[in-house]
């Protein structure tokens, strides 16, 4: 899959560079040296990145939090030794994150299912997500309606199988009757509508703003 | 030090991701990549926008649909 869609994008990388995988057997052996200076590099390195899965899963509620905890066990286990393959650094680290999102979301439907249940003794809480998030996702849905109103019935109706009833390309394809370009542009086209009719709206309620 | 991987993936890829029909095993190659890459998590924050309001958008078209065969 990955050879497919993943693309060599920088050809100044040298030759005598070492590999990845290298890189982080160094990484890896200068924390259980216990070098600070590589806990810096480590955090540095996948902050973002751990940040950014994190609060993809789970929302931004407590993430600084999250992420702290997600760099206290992979601190941890490397010093124990537990990284059998130190080359492999990038492969742990997601999976270090991705058992802390599992953990999280059973904790969660622990919850819900106590709050279902009050016997277990629970509080009820109020999960409604925040009003300016609700507000931007209106505002994102009205666009991407008036994306869909705007197109011919056929080319609406492959984006609707396509984003709601997540029927494969070639599913739709066939039972279309589309070529494999056909159903590209109408998803294309669509997106770069997407984008246009956003920005307009955009600028709109600023210029709306700037004359109250 | 080679932490960042030199390798990005297309627009079609960061799609199918934000609409979970990798297999898990494709998904965890495209998640290794994001801790390490800036470029590409932008590329995802965007796809994770579009797909969710196209859904909603799309399911609301639906129910417009059903409503005018009622």
């Amino acid at each position: 899959m990955m050879n497919a869609q993943l693309s060599d994008s920088d050809s100044s990388v040298q030759a005598d560079a070492p590999s990845a995988g290298q890189s982080w057997s160094r990484l890896v052996k200068r924390i259980q040296s216990g070098d600070a200076s590589a806990m810096e590099e480590m955090y540095g390195v996948f902050t973002t990145g751990i940040r950014f899965y994190l609060c993809r899963q789970l929302g931004p509620q407590d993430l600084d939090d999250r992420v702290h905890e997600a760099f206290v066990a992979i601190t941890q286990s490397i010093r124990k030794g537990e990284l059998r393959e130190p080359e492999r650094l990038m492969g742990y680290v997601r999976t270090v994150v991705r058992r802390q999102v599992a953990a999280q979301i059973e904790a969660v439907v622990e919850q819900r299912r106590r709050q279902i249940d009050p016997s277990l003794g629970a509080v009820v809480c109020d999960h409604q997500p925040n009003p300016e998030r609700q507000a931007i996702e209106r505002e994102q849905t009205a666009v991407a309606y008036r994306v869909l109103q705007s197109l011919p019935r056929r080319d609406r109706e492959v984006l609707v199988r396509f984003y709601l009833k997540e029927q494969s390309p070639a599913e739709i394809c066939r039972e279309m009757d589309l070529s494999a370009t056909q159903f590209r542009l109408t998803k294309s086209r669509a997106k770069v509508r997407f984008g246009k009719l956003g920005r307009a709206r955009l600028e709109r309620h600023r210029g709306f703003r700037l004359r109250d | 030090m080679a932490a960042e991987s030199d390798c990005h993936f297309d627009e079609e890829a960061s799609e199918r991701y934000s609409m979970g029909t990798f297999s898990d095993e494709e998904a965890e190659q495209i998640e290794d990549h994001l801790l390490v890459c800036e470029a590409c998590r932008r590329r995802v924050a965007e796809s994770d926008t579009y797909v969710a309001a196209m859904r909603r958008a799309a399911a609301r078209v639906r129910r417009g649909t059903a409503r005018r065969m009622d």
